[in-house]
């Protein structure tokens, strides 16, 4: 049978077509009649009082149309939504303070927006911006972590009496009562900083108002463009299906899109419906790198203790997680390094308890990873730590701490980011173990290369991580599957895409159903007007929630077309075949039906229908899982490390990933290796620098290093498949893993490769010139 | 961001401090083009136009204030500069010392910078800080 199986087939991507012609929408390329353009004055100061912004001036600039300041807002002035609740821990500590449209009274980060300008052009509204007469009382900034906590320190908020913006103590067993018969205590400080998730594409709004229709359609990269409408309509006070939110082709979300209701967002629409004109913001990169938001600061005073042969008895971990500014994503991201820290292990004993801090910085929300780096770094460096002081390899002490294969589904007995149970469903952490020391060559390396190259003066080091990505949370998300009378399938469903591949791997999941040819399929993502109920795109579930939508909506739309072709092809529904597009039966292929025929006859013009049928062939399904999964994997690194320029050469890099069931392994490979280079950067070469005042010192990539394709190795993959029982599909998700654990196996190789220097790492990102300061303070601190 | 320096003048002390709180000097000794008018016995305003590594011709509104005068030996300036591309603010000290027939003077600055002048300028405002002094 032709298109027996679409599942785990290398199908090309049937969007890159179009993406590599120029042919693919993305926001800039929306050009409207009479458009006006935004530009927004964003305020050089970290944390001030403004005590005047008089925009007369710049509203009598040629070709303004407009100039508004918070004042102007009136009642539309309103702090944005908390986004993600807090998670229902005991004794949990949360300080609610989401972001404002335009800045009031008080500054609280570098970027913030102080006035919007509507000109004829971007050029002229950006050259009304020196027109505005800003007058602030600056005020000394949070800038720091700790300083953020100590009695006396600036307030960024000052209804809450300190900076603290939330505290989370969970626990497992007892770690206190494990801690005296450990073998030995392995503690440490662990740094994470802050970097840009640095997409290609940066964020851009554009809103149309049209009067007659009493519609506002909205294009906006967001990764969310239902809730993005939903919110819409209520703060406007129109009604849902007034407003249509497109998200076109998007150059990389990474996160930061996934966060609602920036302040562009609320305020493009509201002026285009003011203004009776197209709005359009495209935001430039100087912008991005303040008004979009970060991640990754966090403080982690972290103990592992273990027992004489490895064993974890238990870890306890207490941290600081800056939050920025504001706090509009909850608790997302330090619950996250709250779980992930576990990663594949057996822990019988946990404490963990966090405070975030709000500080004078841009707002910190989930950027890939969200927060699981962090948890990671920790754990496996503790691992690292606690192999060389048993003298144990550290593989090794991996393999004697994983969960079993044969233990699932593994209780970990806290709450993850999805309010559930962080429960993982299946998973084979020593099978990837296996399969990654043998592709990496581990053994061989550790005995006989790694010492010839150490006697050649050679620095050669290997690293060999694992990590857990909880993926595919809910709440749901929905599809709609439709056969066209043309023999098109069209399937629309509300997730926004970045260039994960939606429109290949959804257009398999339902041409598997349908028995159609996968390029007979189109889909459709993020546009609210085709489909109008689901949340987003966010914790790599894209694939796992809207696919499992797909996948049930495909079902019902086979149901329907098998009972239509069996009543007309007048054979059993058991014996209708779907294949080449037709409806045949079985045994005798010449008495088919094509799906157009069959979608014409399923919606006749007169006559009777049975009571209780619909027209078409069209259904819509929705799917929500219990609780996330958890994806797994096992990252190896080689690298060189010349002592002299702190250069690290990545020689090889494997991962082993399991992401469960694999629907098209050409978009994990993308997706996986994506994610690697992203970690990459992250581990060696980004980081955002702010100086004591909250200033941002290094806002262009002239001087924010991104990894280059010279940087990024390829990367070498192999799969491992547990099917996830939480869904009917099997899959986990996978748009974070390659990002996860690269900071903790770039720390332990370029530790092993500086063996004997006495360098320890325990933070990230390195740079080359922090990895010269370490090498040359551990010299120092031998000689 | 502190700045510190020392600079020798060939003359006394009384010159020296009548020259570096003169409007025309001072404008003078700023980097690129600046207008500075006397505005008050101890304050002054005026314009500064310089360039900060890829920005080119920052012009910033300033405004001098002299404070803890103690002539001819010391003063403070209070700086406080805005303008489209970022602001620059801070407290200075000066201190005037007779060497011989020639004049030492001492500078210590504590300066913040913070808009695009920090952010995109960053590695060369140490230098250019030093000249504005």
């Amino acid at each position: 049978m032709k298109h027996a199986s679409y599942m785990g087939q290398r199908v090309l991507r049937l969007e890159d077509a179009k993406l590599l012609t120029g042919r693919a929408l993305f926001i800039d390329d929306v050009e409207l009649p009479g458009m006006l353009e935004v530009a927004f004055l964003r305020s050089d100061d970290a944390h001030g009082i403004l005590r005047r912004i008089d925009v007369t001036a710049a509203r009598s600039r040629p070709g303004v149309v407009a100039v508004y300041t918070a004042a102007d807002l009136g009642g539309y002035w309103r702090p944005g939504p908390l986004l993600v609740p807090p998670p229902p821990v005991p004794g949990l500590i949360f300080n609610a303070a989401t972001q404002v449209p335009l800045v009031r009274d008080k500054i609280r980060h570098c970027g913030e927006a102080l006035a919007m300008v509507v000109a004829e052009s971007r050029y002229l509204a950006e050259d009304a911006l020196d027109h505005v007469v800003v007058e602030v009382e600056p005020l000394p900034a949070v800038a720091g972590l700790e300083a953020a906590l100590l009695p006396g320190a600036p307030l960024v908020h000052e209804q809450f009496g300190s900076n603290l913006a939330a505290r989370v103590h969970q626990r497992k067993g007892d770690y206190a009562a494990v801690r005296g018969s450990a073998a030995r205590v392995i503690a440490r400080r662990f740094h994470y900083d802050r970097g840009a998730s640095a997409a290609i594409e940066n964020r851009g709004v554009v809103a149309a108002w049209d009067a007659r229709a009493g519609e506002l359609t909205v294009w906006d990269t967001t990764q969310a463009p239902i809730p993005i409408r939903n919110g819409l309509a209520t703060m406007l006070g129109l009604g849902e299906s007034q407003v249509r939110v497109i998200a076109p082709f998007i150059g990389g979300g990474f996160g930061p899109k996934i966060m609602m209701f920036y302040p562009e967002e609320v305020l493009v629409p509201w002026a285009a419906r003011q203004l009776g004109r197209p709005v359009k913001w495209i935001e430039d990169r100087r912008e991005n790198f303040y008004a979009t938001t970060q991640e990754r600061s966090q403080i982690h005073d972290a103990e592992l203790a273990v027992a004489a042969d490895g064993r974890i008895l238990g870890v306890k971990d207490v941290f600081l997680h800056d939050t920025g500014a504001y706090d509009p994503y909850g608790l997302t991201v330090p619950i996250n390094s709250q779980c992930t820290l576990l990663g594949p292990y057996q822990v019988p004993h946990y404490d963990s308890e966090f405070r975030a801090v709000f500080t004078n910085r841009p707002i910190v929300t989930p950027v890939r990873g969200a927060g699981r780096q962090h948890g990671v770094f920790v754990m496996e460096r503790l691992l690292d730590l606690a192999a060389r002081e048993l003298g144990l390899d550290r593989v090794e002490i991996r393999r004697r701490n994983y969960i079993p294969a044969d233990a699932f589904p593994y209780d970990h007995e806290i709450l993850f980011q999805d309010f559930r149970p962080l429960v993982y469903d299946s998973g084979n952490y020593p099978a990837a173990l296996e399969k990654a020391v043998e592709l990496i060559g581990y053994a061989d390396f550790v005995k006989t290369e790694q010492p010839r190259l150490r006697a050649e003066g050679r620095h050669v080091g290997i690293g060999v991580v694992s990590y857990i990505e909880g993926t595919g949370i809910g709440p749901y998300e929905g599809a709609r599957v439709t056969v066209e009378p043309s023999g098109m399938v069209r399937v629309a469903t509300g997730v926004g895409t970045q260039g994960q591949g939606h429109f290949t791997t959804f257009a398999q999941l339902v041409a598997q159903q349908l028995g159609v040819d996968v390029a007979q399929v189109q889909v459709s993502t993020g546009d609210t007007r085709d489909f109008g109920w689901g949340t987003g795109t966010f914790a790599s579930r894209g694939a796992v929630v809207a696919g499992s939508a797909c996948h049930a909506a495909a079902l019902k739309v086979r149901a329907k077309i098998l009972a239509l072709a069996a009543g007309l092809l007048g054979c059993a529904e058991a014996e209708v075949d779907l294949f080449d597009g037709r409806a045949s039966v079985r045994g005798t292929p010449e008495r088919s039906l094509t799906l157009g025929e069959l979608a014409r006859k399923a919606n006749p013009l007169r006559g009777a229908v049975t009571p209780g049928t619909e027209p078409g062939l069209e259904a819509t399904a929705y799917f929500g899982p219990d609780r996330g999964n958890a994806a797994s994997g096992v990252h190896a690194i080689r690298v060189e490390v010349d002592p002299e320029t702190a250069e690290v050469k990545i020689i090889r890099y494997v991962v082993v990933h399991d992401c469960g069931r694999v629907i098209n392994p050409m978009v994990v490979e993308a997706q996986v290796q994506g994610g690697v280079a992203h970690g990459i950067g992250n581990a060696f070469y980004e980081q955002l620098i702010f100086d004591d005042n909250g200033q941002l010192m290094n806002a262009s990539f002239m001087d924010y290093l991104l990894p280059t394709a010279l940087d990024v190795p390829t990367v070498e993959l192999a799969h491992i498949e547990t099917p996830s029982p939480l869904n009917p599909l099997g899959v986990k998700g996978v748009g974070e893993a390659g990002a996860i654990p690269t900071g903790a196996a770039f720390a332990q190789a370029v530790e092993d490769a500086l063996h004997g220097t006495g360098v320890e790492i325990t933070e990230i990102p390195l740079s080359p010139s922090r990895l010269y300061a370490l090498i040359a303070q551990a010299r120092g601190g031998t000689s | 961001m502190i700045v510190e320096g020392v600079h020798v003048f060939p003359g006394p002390r009384e010159v020296v401090w009548n020259l570096l709180l003169d409007p025309d000097v001072l404008a003078k000794t700023m980097p690129g083009s600046a207008k500075i008018t006397r505005t008050g016995p101890d304050r002054y305003e005026g314009t500064m136009a310089m360039g900060i590594g890829p920005i080119s011709a920052a012009s910033f509104d300033v405004a001098i204030v002299i404070t803890d005068q103690l002539e001819p030996e010391r003063y403070t300036m209070q700086i406080d500069g805005r303008g489209g591309f970022g602001f620059t603010r801070g407290i200075a000290a000066v201190t005037l010392a007779a060497d011989g027939p020639t004049t030492r003077m001492h500078y210590q600055a504590d300066l913040q910078v913070g808009g695009k002048i920090a952010a995109v300028g960053q590695r060369l405002l140490d230098s250019v800080s030093k000249l504005l002094l």
